[in-house]
């Protein structure tokens, strides 16, 4: 019973997503504010996590390529994660639906391992929306140039890989990921795009 | 790019390396502090460097430090909810977080009753697991 009850959680979550993040989820009784844009969309996201187990929230996304505004529910789900003394790995299924029309909605699987020097990840999503279902796939790879003790700036040198089955083509591009306290930022650029991730956690 | 790509890969793959034959903490030379008067379970490793203790016990007093091993450590946002949790407690009177060593150091009041099952609850809470701990009384 109990892993039918974890099944039918975790599917359910599945069906409410979007694009990787970092840190999808929070501690126990923890709160996210984040503020997300690039060539494709940009949006705000508040979620809250119950538990270190999953998240739930809203966003409110402006889709620049389908010129379309609405408001997502999402959920990510802790499905498995492993620690180490010196490594945490991550795996997430993640979900989101609009509140606009119940055809569009994304879900997806979301993976991450990282050290204090090391990070990568992947995200694969799949989108269906009114005018076309396509999948987004991605992937991380970072560096620390050094190691921060707590509560220091932290400094990462990222390189994102992007492909989306629309354009059907590679974007690589390097980008720099800042933390300290409650602040992170990533801030990357690509063909003249900005592509800037904010989040404050309380 | 992707050259660039590739490079970063090996360079990526060639750290991990490095680090998992180093152990994990890279090179560095700490001094143990001695705690003689300590209790402790599961095998922590009771090592910890002296000025960093003596610091953090600069300001207390009848107090007692718990050190907890810590796996699952790997940042400051993996720290962060910790800290935020155990200050929930009002027991708790100061922690301060090692991501180097991979530990945290707990002050308790002295009246407080030490119980790891309740730590290791509040470490899973925040998604983290404490292997072991050490009390030492000031």
């Amino acid at each position: 019973m109990g892993i039918y009850k974890h099944l039918i959680f975790a599917i359910t979550l599945f069906m409410l997503s979007d694009l990787a993040e970092s840190r999808p989820v929070s501690w126990a009784g923890g709160s996210t504010i984040m503020y997300r844009t690039n060539s494709m969309m940009s949006s705000y996201l508040f979620h809250y996590s119950p538990t270190y187990k999953y998240s739930i929230g809203a966003e409110y996304v402006n889709d620049k390529y389908f010129n379309n505004h609405f408001i997502n529910l999402r959920s990510t789900y802790l499905l498995d994660r492993h620690n180490t003394k010196i490594s945490q790995r991550n795996i997430y299924l993640t979900g989101g639906i609009s509140t606009k029309t119940n055809q569009d909605f994304s879900y997806g699987i979301h993976g991450d391992w990282e050290t204090r020097r090391i990070f990568s990840s992947f995200s694969v999503i799949n989108k269906h929306t009114k005018e076309k279902n396509y999948t987004e796939n991605e992937f991380q790879l970072g560096l620390a140039p050094y190691l921060g003790e707590y509560n220091d700036i932290h400094t990462w040198v990222m390189l994102k890989a992007k492909k989306n089955t629309i354009n059907n083509d590679w974007e690589i591009y390097p980008f720099i990921k800042l933390f300290q306290g409650d602040y992170l930022i990533e801030v990357g650029s690509k063909n003249s795009h900005w592509d800037i991730h904010f989040i404050i956690r309380y | 790019m992707y050259k660039i790509l590739v490079m970063f890969m090996v360079f990526t793959v060639s750290s991990v390396s490095a680090m998992e034959k180093s152990g994990g903490h890279g090179s560095h030379n700490h001094e143990s502090h001695n705690h003689s008067a300590s209790e402790s379970a599961n095998g922590s490793d009771i090592a910890f460097p002296e000025k960093m203790f003596s610091e953090f016990i600069s300001d207390l007093a009848n107090v007692q430090i718990v050190i907890v091993d810590v796996n699952g450590m790997v940042c400051d946002f993996c720290a962060r909810g910790i800290e935020k949790v155990l200050y929930t407690d009002d027991a708790v009177t100061k922690v301060r977080v090692s991501l180097e060593l991979g530990k945290v150091l707990i002050a308790y009041v002295s009246s407080k009753k030490v119980d790891f099952e309740e730590i290791k609850n509040i470490f899973l809470s925040n998604g983290q697991n404490a292997t072991g701990y050490i009390i030492k009384k000031i």
